[in-house]
């Protein structure tokens, strides 16, 4: 691009400014390689591993996972994190592919890590730089670390629905005869679990959930609460937008969300039993350019028994750091989603089945959405 | 068009000829910067689209899925809708526009072009706000004694109307303007002179000459209403995902670039075909006209 102004500077008969015109059309097709090319080289360019960019999900968590992990990472070994709060597999997939990595460790759902290791996308991780002594077993994986567990929950406004009323259950949740209002569902599957909120509502026990019937789930939801009494969102923060001004009474999110929107002060409440504990994965973008300062935040983030404290006390998810769950008061060990006390009134999630079925059964579901 | 006017009359000189050749020359230099930025921004990445479409039997695959079917008859059904009401509207005000003193016109511009200046996320929202359940228009109508229910207005087909028209309108209004403008005020005098009512003058001057304003507009209008994209996500309902959401769906939830691209094609040429036809039916109806 420089080159063109330069040329552009120099004094040129309106005959050759029409030939280098006609030569530039014509190479054009060839620039957008030239231009990749580039920014490729470019990005290469100025110490590596001095900084870190990860990516998550945004709103209330980046701001939790800042003030908690990344800030007394930062102040522990001076590596710069950057959070950025977009994470997709999409992108992900599109850096990786053209050779253009931005990310240095990056958010998935279970199912989306299972696929991003089979399409060959991601980074072996070094368990000589992450320490894994704090790992629990289901954290650690060769391409990344099950470093977030969260539920799956119903949740309530209260303006419209007391405590005392509150579902208890998902057949109550779904019932319109006992809540005349919409609900909030998340319109995708990656992370939640609708679909097996509508099969523990029709009775199923906890162990017989998988493999799921997703017909069933759906001809449960068209007829409790009906497909009319549904709207789905999209993002994390928006049920938590839906039930404060009061569009539905009733919504399914995550514990935490529920949990940062009642500490703003939000009249809302939500149910850890009957909830469903899924978990996130950090992967590491094959060819990412800071992959050991990812590595060593991996590291700080599983080991460092204070800061796991406080990220598990502020944003009540689990952090798979086995050091910190010592360092919590009772109560808030009681009420993390990992808590034993909540193990058997809760659902776990099967990552295996939804890896194998989360496209069709997305699309299965997008299809009964529109069916209405 | 363009060609006629720059063929130069038999009867002009050699130095005429002259010219007009050397303004040719000038013609497309003027177009060489267009056309490299066409070439770098636009058919390179078209291209790269093209190949990517060509894999795992995209096009086979997108056009088997029932959603695709379904988000193609949406995002024609849609775009017709929202076309039709914003011309009609765009219509309106640009006659009451036209009809005012300059004191006023600048006022109704200004009015016109500030939700145009205001992103596209924000006047929808705004509309979720004042659509929902308990939102103001359903208090207003309850309050008024209308409905003593609150009406379904958001997440329908409706809502993703109104969102859209909101954000065409000044598509519309400025080209219908600009072809009232160009209206020389004696015709109408004339028209008057001879008899014509208010209905006639309108029906029999103003409508025909403002015909090629408003099916520029309805051009423009009709190509941007296909590639809706958040509208749809903020005001509709899942039965009315457009083209632009099913392309969202394969590349961000399903990663399935491949069907993507095919999809993203497959919008290009449905549209491209169809501004062909509509064209073709403009000129036969402007032959007619002069016939």
């Amino acid at each position: 691009m420089p080159r063109m102004t330069e040329q552009t500077t120099t004094p040129m008969s309106r005959r050759s400014l029409l030939k280098t015109g006609a030569l530039a059309a014509v190479a054009a097709p060839f620039a957008g390689s030239l231009l990749t090319a580039c920014s490729t080289k470019s990005s290469d360019s100025g110490p590596a591993n001095k900084t870190v960019t990860v990516t998550s999900y945004g709103g209330s968590y980046n701001d939790q996972l800042t003030k908690t992990i990344l800030t007394p990472f930062q102040k522990k070994t001076g590596i710069r994190p950057t959070l950025l709060a977009n994470t997709s597999l999409a992108a992900l997939k599109t850096q990786v592919q053209s050779g253009d990595v931005q990310w240095d460790l990056v958010e998935l759902t279970a199912p989306e890590y299972v696929q991003a290791v089979s399409e060959g996308l991601l980074e072996k991780f070094d368990y000589n730089i992450i320490s894994d002594t704090g790992l629990p077993s289901y954290a650690k994986a060769d391409y990344g670390i099950k470093y977030l567990s969260f539920l799956f929950v119903m949740a309530w406004d209260q303006t419209h629905i007391p405590d005392a009323q509150a579902p208890t259950n998902w057949a109550q949740f779904f019932d319109q005869s006992r809540y005349a209002t919409k609900r909030s569902v998340y319109g995708q599957l990656s992370d939640s679990s609708i679909l097996e909120a509508a099969r523990l509502a029709e009775g199923i026990p906890f162990d017989r959930i998988y493999p799921l019937d997703v017909d069933a789930a759906l001809r449960y939801l068209a007829q409790h609460p009906g497909r009319d009494k549904l709207i789905y969102h999209t993002a994390n923060q928006e049920p938590i937008q839906q039930l404060t001004s009061g569009e539905v009474a009733l919504s399914t999110s995550f514990n935490n969300r529920i949990n940062a929107a009642r500490k703003d002060g939000a009249k809302l409440n939500f149910s850890s039993s009957n909830g469903v504990l899924a978990g996130d994965y950090f992967v590491v973008p094959k060819g990412a350019r800071n992959k050991e300062a990812a590595f060593r935040l991996m590291d700080f983030m599983s080991n460092d028994a204070d800061a796991g404290a406080d990220f598990d006390q502020t944003t009540n998810l689990t952090l798979a750091n086995t050091a910190a769950l010592a360092k919590l008061p009772a109560a808030v060990a009681d009420s993390l989603p990992t808590s034993p006390k909540l193990a058997g009134s809760i659902l776990v999630r099967d990552d295996a089945w939804w890896a194998k079925n989360l496209k069709a059964t997305e699309q299965t579901f997008k299809l009964w959405q529109a069916a209405s | 068009m363009p060609l006629a006017t720059a063929v130069p009359a038999p009867a002009a000189g050699a130095t005429t000829r002259r010219r007009t050749l050397r303004f040719r020359k000038g013609w497309l230099l003027l177009l060489a910067p267009c056309a490299l930025f066409d070439a770098v921004f636009f058919l390179t990445p078209l291209g790269r689209l093209v190949a990517s479409s060509l894999h795992d039997q995209a096009y086979q695959r997108v056009l088997q899925d029932p959603l695709v079917i379904r988000s193609l008859v949406n995002t024609l059904e849609i775009s017709a809708l929202s076309t039709l009401a914003t011309i009609v509207l765009g219509y309106l005000l640009a006659v009451v526009i036209w009809r005012r003193g300059p004191l006023m016109r600048v006022i109704l511009f200004a009015l016109v072009l500030l939700p145009f200046w205001t992103g596209v996320l924000v006047k929808n929202f705004a509309w979720a706000v004042l659509l929902q359940d308990n939102g103001m228009v359903n208090s207003a109508l309850q309050g008024l004694g209308i409905t003593d229910h609150p009406l379904a207005l958001l997440h329908n087909r409706f809502a993703v109307v109104v969102g859209m028209v909101h954000y065409l309108l000044p598509y519309a209004v400025f080209p219908i303007f600009a072809a009232l403008a160009a209206i020389d005020n004696r015709l109408e005098l004339a028209a008057r002179s001879l008899g014509a009512g208010e209905l006639s003058v309108f029906r029999r001057v103003i409508l025909p000459l403002t015909a090629p304003g408003v099916s520029a507009a309805g051009l423009l209008v009709f190509i941007i209403s296909t590639g809706f994209f958040i509208t749809p996500v903020v005001l509709g309902g899942p039965g009315d995902m457009m083209i632009a959401n099913q392309i969202g769906f394969y590349a961000l939830q399903l990663t399935d670039f491949a069907g993507a691209s095919a999809l993203a094609l497959l919008l290009t040429a449905m549209v491209s075909v169809l501004v062909a036809v509509y064209q073709r039916i403009l000129r036969a109806g402007g032959a007619h006209e002069v016939g």
